[in-house]
């Protein structure tokens, strides 16, 4: 059945015409379309409901192994011919993983999205072939060891695992090496068979399109795949405020990652969340930035809100000098302190008001932007949220909101993880 | 596309242009400021970083924390750079907040407070910079390869060098706003919902009556291009490698940008396919095209493993050399289609419109439009393209490696 919502939009900040529609096929798959005939590109995307939380320690990393997979192509299609298919198109395209979504995306000039779509489709129901599951092996090995080689992301997939624990959360994406190198392709076909399901995965698109062919295409190609039970086990957890560090010789800097429990992407209280987060850690103008980098005691400071299925947490990375690593930790945890006595003022409050919806504004000009917004409200919250809606979710946050996060999770009480040098 | 390119001079000789793109609800401009890394004076690499921390520390009166909330007040999304000839100031807003950025960006440029302690931590900020370099080898290795690629000092290393920075005194970096914030050579670009006469007028008040000054003619010497490597105890060696290629003016232009995108464009082009998709050697690896006014070149990256470090680079090595042999029509049909659908979704981001105007000035001294540069991507042809590759082979390359070993080049 086709729902059709229409709204102009005229909220005094931005003025878009997006028309929204929603299809759901028989075997549970979604689609999710909003048109905006304004648009110079249209931006498809296919959101599957899976990450490394769904994983067992066993085949830790198998999400996003089966993520490059998906490019080896089909019965029908080789590796070589889905990346030629794809650059026929003109199109720009990738896939990420993370905890709990794997989402594969391209964005075309309109007339060509159909193809993208049907490209889409098509190697959602990859062949997973032993000759290239053991080649894309060795690519996943030196991803594996390119970001051994970013602290930045070290300190984070370190202080993830630390902060959750044995709760799901806590592992890791990429998974270790020696798990990668034991992982047999026919555990990712079990793992595949599983977490593919239609009723898993959301189809979304943004932009100039027609959306009616769009699921005559969709419908044509996935509308036979077969409901399986893809569950996820949700269990809130607030982390386990462990502290702990680890030193590298080849390293100059202190990289310190601070992790928080917060609400979920469902709570009501998300976007006072996000507010926070920026309050305390935007890269101008916040808390982290007066007392941190204009008087140059950490080079980068910054936090942010990430919401996630059932769960939350604020993360705060803070990079200084190896001097200034331990000055750095002890100001940011008076910031954490003091949010109970310095009182958040109704300008901090403002400012970060205004930059998250000039932020919205400029993200949504672009279908790609709007894309990943379709696309997770859908997964998340089973509902369309159109800009409108966001903009008085986030005009609507009061102090008050603030304070009952900061109340319920002390942002003092952190799990803690730094690399720096021996 | 249907946008608008306007062009006008204020009567010191600055540039503004301007982009009206309908169907938007943004502003974005940019700022090109001639106080880039090349035009400093011996022994201040690394200035031009501090300085543009440091005009936002206090400016027109205001100090550092009034100019912050004057700019947070309107919710600007803004980023500052320095690159081999400017510094870049640009910013994103909701267009009916152009004005008013525009008034904080003309006291943060014209009237910059340039307070003695605002300077200590814009200059600890900058040597933090150069410190965090060397944990972050990717970028690394990409200022190392510009910085022994190009002419010096055309290429020199933007973040700064640590013995320069902590010469630097308050002083000498005052000298270097004097004598480099030359109105007269700058140039702003605006693109999104903009009203082009109502900005031009604001920008005369606030910009026109600075006077000009005289530019500086840099003196570039070349270099030869030999293999350079920095041991380091991670878990990949990072191999960079740039060979010459023409700048924007060249007629062969087009042609320079498809054979990269042969080489390098889609997941189907040469070197992905090569170097990751048959031989599994690296996650990462590509080489794209970079150009400075003077000059341009090809620069590619690969991270891999110590032990494949070899054969990635004589595989890559391959695959430039190859391309001259021959190109095939469906090779160049995907190279077009790219370049062209690249095009038009960078210019729906009205901040990506504003900084390849700016670009397309300081390079040709005017703006293309997207039908200009369609049409020529349209006009090259496999011999064309094969034609250029010829006359210009691929036969020199600057290397850098950084990681546990060696490789032989």
């Amino acid at each position: 059945m086709f729902i059709n919502m229409f709204f102009p939009l005229n909220a005094g900040l931005v003025n878009f015409s997006m028309i929204f529609k929603h299809k759901n096929l028989s075997n549970g798959l979604n689609i999710v379309g909003e048109l905006n005939p304004d648009a110079q590109s249209t931006a498809v995307g296919f959101f599957v409901r899976t990450g490394s939380r769904d994983e067992t320690d066993e085949i830790n990393g198998v999400s996003h192994y089966l993520e490059h997979m998906l490019f080896k192509g089909t019965d029908k299609i080789s590796a070589f011919d889905v990346n030629l298919r794809f650059d026929e198109l003109g199109a720009q395209y990738n896939a990420q993983t993370s905890e709990e979504n794997t989402i594969f995306y391209s964005a075309t000039l309109p007339e060509q999205s159909y193809k993208a779509v049907e490209l889409w489709c098509q190697m959602m129901r990859p062949a997973l072939r032993d000759d290239d599951f053991n080649m894309e092996k060795n690519v996943i090995l030196e991803e594996i060891a390119m970001y051994k080689d970013l602290p930045q992301f070290d300190v984070l997939e370190n202080c993830r695992a630390l902060h959750f624990g044995n709760h799901p959360c806590g592992k890791s994406v990429l998974g270790s090496a020696d798990c990668i190198k034991a992982l047999t392709s026919k555990q990712m076909r079990n793992y595949f068979e599983s977490r593919y399901s239609p009723n898993n995965i959301v189809a979304a698109i943004a932009g100039n399109f027609d959306f009616e062919k769009t699921c005559g295409i969709i419908e044509q190609f996935c509308g036979s795949w077969q409901q399986k039970q893809a569950d996820r086990k949700i269990e809130y957890f607030a982390g386990t405020a462990k502290k702990d560090s680890a030193q590298k010789k080849n390293l100059n800097c202190q990289h310190i990652c601070l992790m928080s429990p917060s609400v979920s992407y469902q709570d009501r209280r998300s976007h006072a969340a996000t507010l926070l987060a920026k309050i305390i850690g935007d890269d101008s103008g916040s808390r982290f930035f007066w007392e941190l980098i204009d008087s140059a005691i950490a080079e980068s400071a910054s936090m942010h809100f990430e919401a996630m299925d059932g769960i939350g947490a604020f993360y705060s990375y803070i990079r200084a000098s190896s001097q200034n690593g331990a000055k750095a930790l002890q100001v940011t945890e008076n910031i954490f302190k003091s949010l109970k006595t310095d009182k958040i003022k109704p300008e901090e409050l403002q400012k970060a008001k205004n930059k998250v919806l000039s932020g919205i504004t400029i993200k949504n000009e672009i279908p790609m932007g709007r894309l990943i917004e379709l696309g997770v409200n859908w997964v998340y919250l089973g509902k369309y949220r159109p800009i409108e809606e966001e903009i008085s979710l986030v005009n609507n946050v009061v102090l008050d909101d603030l304070y009952s996060l900061i109340d319920e999770f002390s942002l003092e009480n952190f799990t803690k993880f730094s690399i720096g040098p021996e | 596309m249907s946008e608008k390119i306007n062009t006008y001079k204020l009567k010191n000789g600055m540039t503004v242009i301007g982009i009206q793109i309908p169907a938007v609800q943004s502003a974005a401009f940019e700022f090109l400021i001639p106080t880039g890394a090349a035009v400093m004076p011996d022994g201040c690499c690394g200035a031009p970083a501090v300085i543009e921390d440091w005009i936002f520390r206090g400016a027109g009166g205001k100090t550092s924390r009034e100019l912050n909330d004057l700019m947070d007040g309107i919710g600007l999304h803004r980023g500052s750079s320095v690159d081999s000839k400017h510094i870049t100031l640009a910013a994103a807003m909701q267009a009916e907040k152009l004005s008013k950025a525009i008034d904080i960006h003309a006291d943060v440029i014209l009237r910059p407070a340039l307070e003695q302690q605002q300077f200590e931590y814009s200059k600890q900020l900058a040597l933090q910079g150069v410190l965090s370099l060397d944990d972050d080898p990717r970028h690394k290795i990409m200022l190392l390869l510009r910085d022994h690629f190009y002419p010096d000092p055309l290429g020199r290393n933007t973040v700064g060098k640590k013995e320069d920075l902590e010469n630097l005194n308050a002083e000498k970096c005052k000298q270097i706003v004097f004598d480099n914030f030359d109105m007269g050579d700058s140039v702003i670009a605006a693109a999104g919902k903009i009203d082009f006469e109502e900005l031009c007028d604001q920008l005369e008040k606030l910009f026109g009556n600075e006077k000009p000054k005289i530019p500086k003619a840099v003196i570039h010497k070349r270099k030869d291009h030999v293999y350079h490597h920095y041991p380091y105890e991670g878990a990949q060696v990072h191999i960079g490698l740039m060979t010459n290629s023409v700048t924007a003016i060249d007629e062969n232009y087009y042609n320079a940008r498809i054979a990269v995108a042969v080489l390098s464009g889609g997941m189907s082009s040469r070197l992905f396919t090569e170097v990751r998709e048959k031989r599994g050697l690296c996650y990462a690896v590509g080489a794209s095209y970079h150009t400075l006014k003077e000059m341009a070149g090809i620069g590619c990256y690969a991270g891999t493993t110590p032990d494949k470090a070899q054969q990635t680079y004589d595989v890559i090595l391959t695959e430039f050399k190859k391309l001259a042999d021959g190109i095939t029509k469906e090779e160049l049909e995907r190279a077009k289609i790219g370049l062209q659908s690249a095009l038009i979704m960078q210019s729906e981001s009205t901040i990506s419109r504003a900084g390849a105007a700016a670009d397309d000035y300081y390079r040709l001294g005017r703006v293309k439009s997207l039908d200009e540069i369609k049409q020529k991507i349209e006009e090259t042809s496999v011999e064309s393209v094969l034609s250029f590759l010829k006359n210009n082979p691929y036969e020199k390359f600057c290397s850098v490696t950084i990681g546990p070993t060696e490789i032989k080049v």
